[in-house]
């Protein structure tokens, strides 16, 4: 019963709360109680997890020939997420009692948070392509609320319409392809699923043996159709780019930076941008099986990751700067999923979420205290700004550093383990590895200068620095407890939740190698100067437009949309609504032609009528008369 | 004791007798008091009529089905006049229109002195609506049908203007060509069937001949042709809008129900001969079917184009008829139950309507704008009569007789009837909710009528009460109505 509990709870406090928005006192007390709870039984299920997937039956339902059984499932990586999910959840949740304590519509804020939530753990906890496509599509909701949270603004208010729009016209493609997979396994049930898709590789192999040509060992063993799988496979993963924000969706993501901060690292750190990551993990088994869609994932998420990395460097917005680095790092988590051998399972890229979540909450949240105290999120204002407050400058420090991945703090753990999973993948010469490796050593160089940048410009110092801003203790708790697990956190692999290799002294090597030239490219200019002025001073304002892709959306998507939206209304009001108003003068003018008929006021009228009644029945009569009419 | 020619049962013939009686009074009275008897004929008449239709709702229930009378001896045992439920609810029918339009007659016309002949004229005319329902032999049914016409033409001319006279006299050239088809049509049909009755039997067996069939088909053709004058179909129908503005509002509402009531029974005496014929019905559903195409569409159309309201309830009477001939292109049992469901529905609904005019005295539909707030009885009852006419609800009646009307024939699968009518109700709903949207008005036209006063129409709101008071309940309840007609 653990999962339903961890999902029911933050989904009960979500309507619980939405009831008591009025009074912030107790939506507060609602949000964060449920919160810690959740927290307590995702803890506790993973520590009783154990290495057997663990089904837990839900109220099966049976739609026609569907099967849709609405499982869940508990397994330790799948616990070990939910656990991180349910962390960063409340840590939000607590910092947010604090960082929009003047807002008037905090409960909504929380509760909308808290169903946000529930969908994430929906999303992880599923066994059940349907239960999936519900919490998807309910956190695509949740999060046009929370980047529109501050309707009153303009911006915000595209922002979010951005996200939605975006976001759904990728849905469209990931329901076709779930409903597909269902359709051909006539379960929605996750396992069934993964059998029905996956090669029968032993039988194929008897049958060959035997002397079969490959043809017919495919018959003999009744194995599903490559081809309908990769169609479906990469309709998911088309689905999954867009939630992810991954090249050609990627532009919804800066702009969702209009949301409150809070929002901002639930989004980025823990829900949403990562339930891609967990969605193809639990298909990895037939995902391995199509080097189509590992192609498409892995072309993507390359061109993604430094491009997206190269963007972040030249943010003049150190938000935004986070936010394009999310996308990188999602980037990087589906590229263990891209790259991964089929033997070395979805785990690489399941790490990497599982501390990306720990860092990049830490991150956000130390960015929003900054920005609180500076008035801003521009370089300009926030420039010195976690110079003067210890806790806040450890923090940043350690984000940095596990967001540029230097080993042994969580995040340069995670990276090691992806470079090494795709490393292999690369060797065995089976899907797109080879790319996927040589962008991830780039992205690892350009993460590590624009982490340095980022460090630099929060620590540097200023005279006549804004005015220090001191939030209360929970909220310092919440950052200290990110802090320790950003930096210790990396523990996580010596309890073999995971299923990763160990990784060797000289990828260690490796990753310091390429950290560091990264780090020294980024202090080219010493250390009191911006690097990305020193270096692509030029290129800022292009990297602030995000390569001015938004316009190519609205020129590219939108514009022949609304074109096509144009010609088809007026095809609509102007050729089809004028055969019902050609009706219309039909009418009227039959209507004024039998009036002219019947204008005679004689009753010479009635007696023509009469004779032509007489001829109507003389036809008769001489149809049956020469059987042109038959009688019977 | 010898057999008597003909046993004959008065108490069965007290509808058409009541009528009669309330004749012979009213003749007698004018006789004793001339002059100064107008108001008290009307009274009797009323009585008359109205006595007569509670005899024929009551007399098939005491007697618990289908009542005869006139028989001959045995062996052939034929009787000259059976009513069975749908018979004696036109009969019903026919009387209480024809006192209806007795009310507005009376209440319309200045001049007391022509009541008693007014009267006459109208319990006549109810007589013979009556008998042709129940004839069942040729003769009888010919006498009947002629009975309930000619003194129309007299009521349409009485009003002495010369409009009238024109519309009387079209009546008049109409009703003789009618009449000469109507006998033509008999003798065929006696010479088809060897049978002076409309017998199912000696349809039968003309049908399986095939030299006789073709005389029998010329013979319902040119009956069909006959009544269709009466019944205002297209192409018999020229008379009607000229007749309807001619004559005075009495006159109209008695050409518009009871006349129509008269001819829907005449017709469904011929037709019931003719259900269920082995083979389909072939030519004849032709011979019934263009009318009904004819009248739906040119109806409607015309309709569509009018401005006065009597003439637009004259075109919306050719339409209707053209509605009570589709379910008879089935030539079945349901059929003929649909037809006199409709046509009871179409009387009730009109008789509203022009009472309402007889009530507010309006020439154009102008002048009804914004009569719902004006006057909320004569808006409201107005707008549920014309809503029942076009099928929508509220006037649920309305839209079940359609539905009624219409399940035959696609049951038979005379298609093209089916699609003229669906036609129609489209063209038709924008006919009645023109109208309608007139009296929904908000905005109220000073107008130059005279304030209504219900205080010098009693008769008038009577008829508006009752008629409507019959539509909500056979609303509320179109499985009596159903019933009754069957």
């Amino acid at each position: 019963m653990t999962p339903w509990l961890v999902v029911g709870l933050p989904v009960v406090a979500s309507v619980v709360g939405l009831a008591v928005r009025r009074d912030d006192r107790i939506a507060r007390v609602v949000a964060v109680g449920a919160g810690a709870a959740a927290l307590f039984v995702a803890l506790l299920g993973w520590l009783v997890a154990d290495d057997r997937a663990m089904l837990v039956a839900g109220p099966g339902l049976r739609a026609g020939e569907l099967d849709v059984p609405l499982d869940l499932v508990v397994d330790p990586p799948r616990a070990a997420v939910a656990a991180v999910v349910a962390l960063v959840a409340l840590a939000v949740q607590v910092y947010s009692t604090w960082y929009l304590a003047a807002d008037d519509r905090y409960g909504t804020f929380a509760a909308t948070v808290s169903l946000f939530t529930g969908a994430m753990l929906l999303v992880v906890h599923s066994a059940d392509l349907l239960l999936t496509v519900v919490g998807w599509e309910v956190m695509g909701w949740c999060s046009y609320l929370l980047v529109g949270h501050w309707s009153r603004r303009a911006s915000a208010r595209r922002a979010a319409l951005k996200a939605f729009l975006v976001t759904r016209v990728a849905d469209v493609a990931f329901v076709l392809g779930l409903v597909g997979l269902a359709a051909g396994a006539g379960s929605t049930s996750l396992g069934l699923v993964l059998d029905a898709w996956a090669r029968p590789t032993e039988c194929i192999d008897a049958e060959t043996a035997a002397g079969s040509s490959l043809g017919g060992a495919l018959t003999l063993c009744d194995a599903p159709d490559a081809r309908v799988r990769a169609v479906l496979l990469v309709l998911v993963v088309v689905g999954v780019l867009g939630k992810s924000a991954q090249v050609p969706f990627q532009d919804w993501l800066p702009d969702a930076m209009e949301g409150p901060t809070p929002a901002s690292a639930l989004i980025h750190a823990a829900t949403m941008v990562a339930a891609g990551t967990v969605v193809l993990a639990g298909l990895f088994p037939v995902l391995a099986e199509s080097p189509t869609a590992r192609w498409v994932l892995g072309v993507s998420v390359s061109v993604t990751m430094l491009l997206a990395a190269v963007l972040a460097f030249a943010q003049s917005d150190l938000k935004r700067m986070l936010a394009w680095s999310t996308v990188s790092q999602v980037a990087v988590m589906l590229a263990a999923l891209a790259g991964s051998p089929l033997d070395a399972g979805p785990d690489g890229g399941l790490l990497h979420l599982w501390s990306h979540a720990l860092f990049k909450a830490l991150l956000f949240l130390a960015l929003g205290w900054a920005a609180l105290a500076a008035g801003g999120t521009a370089v300009a204002a926030l420039r010195g700004s976690a110079a003067d407050a210890p806790l806040l400058r450890l923090a940043v420090a350690a984000g940095f550093l596990s967001l540029a991945g230097v080993p042994l703090v969580v995040g340069g753990v995670s990276k090691e383990h992806v470079l090494a999973t795709v490393w292999d993948g690369a060797v065995a010469a089976d899907g797109p590895g080879v790319l996927v490796l040589v962008a991830l050593v780039v992205t690892s160089s350009v993460t590590a200068a624009y982490s340095t940048r980022g460090y630099l410009l929060l620590t540097a110092h200023t005279r006549g620095g804004p005015e220090p801003v001191t939030p209360p203790a929970a909220v310092r708790a919440v950052l200290g407890t990110l802090l320790v697990l950003t930096v210790l956190g990396g523990l996580v692999v010596l309890t073999g939740t995971f299923a990763v290799h160990s990784v060797s002294l000289l990828w260690l090597l490796l990753t310091a190698v390429v950290v560091a030239v990264g780090v020294a490219v980024a202090l080219r200019g010493g250390f009191d100067r911006d690097p990305a002025e020193v270096l692509a001073r030029r290129f800022v304002p292009v990297a602030d437009r995000g390569l001015g892709v938004d316009l190519l959306y609205r020129r590219l998507v939108a514009r022949p949309v609304l074109r096509l939206a144009r010609l088809v209304a007026f095809v609509d009001t102007e050729v089809i609504d004028a055969y019902v108003r050609g009706t219309v003068v039909g009418t009227r003018a039959a209507g004024w032609a039998g009036q002219r008929l019947h204008r005679a006021e004689r009753p010479g009228a009635g007696v023509g009528l009469v004779l032509g009644a007489v001829v109507v029945l003389a036809a008769l009569a001489l149809l049956a008369a020469t059987g042109v009419l038959r009688w019977s | 004791m010898t057999p008597s020619l003909v046993t004959v049962d008065w108490l069965v013939l007290a509808p058409a007798l009541a009528p009669v009686a309330g004749v012979v009074l009213v003749l007698l009275g004018d006789a004793v008091l001339p002059r100064r008897f107008g108001g008290a004929a009307v009274a009797l008449a009323a009585l008359a009529l109205v006595a007569g239709a509670v005899a024929a709702v009551w007399l098939p229930r005491a007697a618990g089905g289908a009542v005869s009378t006139l028989c001959l001896p045995a062996p052939d045992g034929a009787c000259l006049w059976t009513a069975g439920a749908r018979a004696s609810t036109l009969q019903a029918g026919v009387l209480l229109a024809g006192a209806a339009a007795l009310a507005l007659l009376h209440e319309g016309r200045p001049r007391p002195r022509d009541g008693a002949v007014a009267a006459t004229l109208l319990l006549a005319a109810c007589t013979g609506g009556v008998t042709v329902a129940a004839a069942t032999d040729l003769g009888t049914w010919l006498v009947a049908l002629e009975l309930a016409t000619v003194p129309a033409v007299a009521l349409v001319a009485l009003r002495g203007t010369r409009a009238s006279a024109h519309g009387g006299l079209s009546l008049l050239v109409t009703s003789l060509a009618s009449f000469g088809l109507l006998v033509l049509g008999a003798a065929l049909w006696l010479t088809a069937t060897g049978d002076a009755t409309f017998s199912r039997t000696g349809a039968a067996a003309a049908w399986a001949d095939p030299d006789r069939q073709v005389v029998l088909v010329l013979a319902v053709t040119l009956l069909v042709a006959g009544l269709g004058f009466k019944l205002s179909a297209v192409p018999f129908h020229a008379w009607t809008p000229q007749a309807y503005a001619g004559a005075d509002l009495g006159t109209t509402a008695f050409l518009a129900a009871a006349s129509k009531l008269s001819a829907v029974a005449a017709l469904l005496v011929v037709l019931a001969a003719l259900t269920d014929l082995p083979g389909g019905p072939g030519p004849l559903a032709v011979v019934v079917g263009v009318p009904a195409v004819l009248s739906l569409l040119l109806g409607t159309l015309v309709a569509l184009r009018q401005d006065d309201p009597v003439r637009l309830l004259a075109w919306s009477t050719i339409a209707q008829a053209g509605w009570v001939l589709v379910p008879l292109t089935a030539f079945s049992d349901a059929g003929l139950r649909a037809a006199a469901a409709y046509v009871l529905v179409y009387a009730a609904a009109s008789l509203v309507a022009l009472a309402v005019l007889g009530r507010t005295g309006a020439r154009t539909l102008e002048d009804h704008r914004g009569l719902l707030r004006r006057d909320p009885l004569a808006g409201g009852t107005l707008t549920l009569a014309l809503l029942v006419l076009a099928g929508l609800p509220p006037g649920v009646v309305g839209l079940v007789v359609k539905i009624v009307a219409l399940a035959p024939v696609v049951e038979a699968g005379v298609v093209p009837v089916a699609v003229a009518a669906v036609l129609a109700v489209v063209v038709g709903i924008a006919v009645y909710l023109r109208w309608v949207a007139v009296l929904l008005s908000r905005q109220v036209t000073p107008s130059t009528l005279e304030e209504p006063s219900t205080a010098r129409r009693p008769a008038t709101l009577v008829v508006l009460v009752v008629g409507t008071g019959l539509l909500v309940v056979a609303s509320a309840l179109p499985a009596g109505l159903l019933a009754a007609a069957t």
